[in-house]
């Protein structure tokens, strides 16, 4: 069985981290079905800070919320290139907009940090643009999406755990090449001359790791599939 | 539903911000109509999520949060505000900044009459970006690429030797690619089409038309 004509059932070729997803699934996914949605954003303190700031323009869950994430904001602006100053910049910028904009963020399509992730990528593109209308705003390559058509097709916070462990799992040698393209906004032929790397090499790690994130989450759609037709 | 699809590579680049440009504003027009690559740029997303939160923490000036929390009640400023680029109900969202009227209001200019091109005027350095209208029936002269194509479909249906293409589909062509497309009987086929080199027709018809295009 090769990966394009996989079956439903994960046989065969389940590993180790196969399994703890699959453990890990079905503890969420109890958790899931015993208790309301609105419990569980509850169990989630980005999400519930997030929520408290949609809700009532509350400026002490904004406190918390910054003092929880900026330190990482700011760093991953400076990893993107940015002098101190300038991550500071961002980062003022980036907060506003999580102020303005925190009713746009839904629990049920993702976590509060890839929420969070979108903004600073997003600022990060406009801010290099201001005031040049001829130029590609981030508004037009991610439209603000309603919210509920979005929840009809995200697994949501699930997949967060497939991104996690991936992560986690990946060998250095790749995950040092992903971390370049998401902090460096690095083109392959560039990563190559940092690494002193055949450009074919990172392509094929970048393959690689691209390749095991989409089997994990393959592997978890068949998981879910089964729980679901064990409980009905 | 389309059955073409940008590749893993490009789905990442653009959701980790990399592609702000006329290739960036194709890829959100597929995603708009397709839920596959929807999903997996959200997937791409999420790792970006990690990553952020994995980041080794930078201390932030001491007066950060203050001047924030000073700025909280203030009005947003206008940029913010601005309401979506309005336009063209054919125009998808992301090209409506950049395409002033529906398709068929368009400035088309004739190559032939059979064929009709519209230059997108999105700044960017790497990539220029167009429409092309073929004509119901009509084909385009064989042609290879100098460079990568990045085709569209936006309207209609074309075919070449190597498939079917409808509205949705992202085709990627490059120098390698020799090949005829030709617009459905049933309607004309409205491509975006951004390229990072001009168009080398190969045919003798091909190389008549050759020195008229940009």
């Amino acid at each position: 069985m090769n990966g394009s004509t996989r079956s439903l059932y994960p046989t065969g070729q389940i590993d180790y981290i196969s399994a703890v997803a699959a453990i890990r699934w079905l503890l969420r996914y109890k958790e899931l079905t015993l208790l309301s949605t609105s419990k569980t954003t509850e169990t989630r303190p980005l999400d519930k800070f997030l929520l408290a700031i949609a809700r009532n323009q509350d400026k002490q869950a904004f406190a918390e919320l910054f003092n929880a994430t900026a330190t990482r904001l700011k760093a991953f602006a400076m990893q993107c290139g940015a002098t101190p100053t300038e991550a500071e910049e961002l980062l003022q910028e980036c907060m506003l907009t999580v102020w303005r904009k925190a009713h746009t963020f839904n629990p049920k399509t993702g976590s509060a940090i890839t929420w969070m992730y979108t903004i600073v990528r997003n600022k990060r593109i406009d801010f290099a643009r201001k005031g040049r209308f001829e130029t590609v705003q981030s508004d037009d390559l991610w439209p603000e999406e309603t919210g509920k058509e979005l929840e009809q097709e995200v697994s949501g916070d699930l997949e967060g755990e497939v991104v996690r462990m991936m992560l986690e799992t990946l060998p250095e040698e790749q995950r040092q090449i992903v971390f370049k393209v998401y902090f460096e906004g690095k083109s392959h032929s560039e990563i190559a001359g940092d690494l002193d790397l055949p450009l074919g090499t990172i392509k094929s790690r970048l393959r690689l790791a691209m390749k095991k994130l989409d089997t994990l989450a393959k592997e978890q759609m068949s998981w879910l599939i089964i729980i679901l037709m064990m409980n009905f | 539903m389309a059955n073409y699809h940008p590749n893993d590579e490009l789905l990442m680049q653009f959701s980790a911000g990399l592609l702000p440009n006329a290739l960036g504003v194709m890829l959100a027009c597929h995603l708009q109509q397709c839920s596959r690559c929807r999903e997996k740029a959200r997937r791409y997303e999420q790792l970006g999520g990690e990553i952020l939160a994995n980041a080794a923490p930078v201390d932030v000036s001491p007066a950060a949060l203050d001047s924030l929390l000073a700025r909280l009640d203030q009005p947003a400023v206008a940029e913010e505000t601005t309401a979506p680029v309005q336009g063209p109900e054919d125009i998808p969202r992301p090209l409506r900044r950049f395409v002033p009227a529906g398709f068929d209001e368009l400035a088309w200019s004739g190559m032939t009459k059979s064929i009709k091109e519209y230059e997108i005027k999105i700044e960017d350095p790497n990539y220029t970006a167009k429409f092309y209208r073929i004509a119901a029936g009509k084909e385009l002269p064989e042609h290879t690429h100098r460079g990568n194509e990045f085709t569209l479909v936006m309207e209609g249906s074309f075919s070449d030797k190597a498939g079917d293409y409808h509205a949705g589909d992202f085709i990627l062509a490059d120098t390698t690619t020799v090949h005829q497309p030709r617009a459905s009987e049933c309607g004309d086929c409205i491509c975006f089409a951004v390229m990072d080199a001009p168009l080398k027709m190969t045919g003798f018809f091909g190389r008549m038309l050759n020195p008229f295009m940009r």
